[in-house]
């Protein structure tokens, strides 16, 4: 893996976008980790297991997996290359492209409001 | 030379006026802020209060040339030159707790600005000043120094304004977020005006430019009092209120919108 994933950052990047309304994708814990252990993964095969190193805190293997197959192979953003392994397409590595900036947004949305903060 | 001398003494007198009662009314709302805020909020407080206690001898000291007693005014100008040199210690704290969060980091950086105003005083004392030469609109004192104790002074001045720009600047390139304008933007604006027209009075020699720049500190230190304590006309323009999320719909308007929705 090309570099670690900071799954507290994600959570709290995700619990933002929940609680502007947005649910799914960026606000959605399971969706953001996914894509960034499969973005990190990209030259090579994802397991299933390289997934739920950084999942299994958050849901259980069945919903892993169920979302794997609803979401990121239902509309293309991986491929099955083998049982439990999956490889990124193009389409998947832009959604993680777009996933990347949802939290510089979030980064710059949590500076400002922190400054406003701290105004008295 | 009456008439001059007398709008300057009511200029400085509602400067110390209006800026020592903003100090004590922040001071007293202090537990309507958040823990968060604290900090910023009792630098706000020192540094209106330090205004205030520049202006206090300024203006004993344009009474005292208005009646004539030139020793009255020059102890008083040597007294006004201490909270002037001390001055940018509460704001840069102000401005690098905003910024950074950080109160220890806040605290060095506003301490090696009391080292530097203490080093002014130092310089201001032992140079000493010419006057005071009394016009018809102000009584004037040159400090008895070549350039580097102004390029000293703008110093001690023009990194703290810098720094205020630099957030104001952050705040105008983060325009993907609602800012309170009212609550955010205008007392930076403020406190740079005050802040900056305060140097412009004590370096000028020329007293017009004085007087027009303590009009201008009256006018930043108004604008400071009405960004805190907005009036109606501020509210409807600027949607004023105490934080962002106030310019929300009140909750029995929600209530009332949320039994409209149709599910």
């Amino acid at each position: 893996m090309s570099d670690e994933i900071d799954v507290e950052l994600e959570q709290k990047v995700a619990d933002y976008y929940k609680s502007i309304g947005i649910n799914q994708g960026p606000g959605d814990i399971q969706y953001r980790l996914i894509l960034k252990v499969l973005e990190n993964n990209s030259d090579r095969i994802t397991e299933f297991a390289d997934i739920r190193k950084y999942t299994d805190q958050f849901a259980d293997r069945g919903s892993i997996g169920s979302k794997i197959k609803t979401i990121f192979q239902l509309e293309g953003l991986v491929k099955k290359v083998k049982r439990g392994g999956y490889k990124v397409t193009d389409k998947g590595l832009m959604a993680a492209s777009f996933l990347k900036s949802t939290t510089t947004f979030y980064k710059k949305v949590k500076r400002m409001s922190d400054i406003i903060e701290r105004m008295p | 030379m009456i008439t001059g001398l007398l709008l300057n003494i009511i200029i400085c007198f509602a400067i110390t006026i209006s800026s020592l009662t903003f100090a004590f009314v922040l001071a007293r709302n202090g537990g309507e802020h958040s823990e968060k805020s604290k900090p910023a909020l009792w630098a706000l407080v020192a540094f209106w209060t330090i205004v205030g206690a520049t202006y206090l001898p300024t203006t004993i000291r344009m009474i005292a040339a208005y009646m004539g007693k030139p020793t009255i005014d020059t102890i008083m100008y040597n007294i006004s030159a201490i909270p002037f040199a001390f001055i940018s210690v509460p704001l840069v704290f102000f401005i690098m707790y905003v910024m950074i969060g950080n109160k220890n980091i806040s605290k060095y950086v506003s301490f090696m600005f009391m080292i530097f105003g203490a080093s002014y005083l130092g310089l201001f004392y032992s140079s000493g000043a010419i006057g005071p030469q009394v016009t018809e609109l102000s009584s004037i004192f040159i400090v008895n120094s070549d350039i580097a104790i102004q390029i000293y002074l703008m110093g001690l001045f023009i990194f703290p304004t810098a720094m205020i720009l630099g957030l104001l600047l952050l705040m105008f390139i983060t325009s993907s977020i609602t800012i309170s304008i009212h609550r955010t933007v205008l007392p930076l604006v403020a406190i740079s005006f005050v802040f900056d027209f305060i140097l412009t009075d004590f370096i000028t020699p020329v007293d017009t430019i004085q007087i027009a720049s303590r009009v201008f500190v009256l006018v930043g230190t108004v604008q400071a009092f009405l960004a805190y304590f907005p009036q109606t006309v501020f509210n409807d323009r600027f949607c004023a209120k105490n934080n962002v999320e106030t310019c929300e719909t009140d909750e029995n308007d929600k209530t009332e919108y949320e039994d409209n929705i149709d599910v």
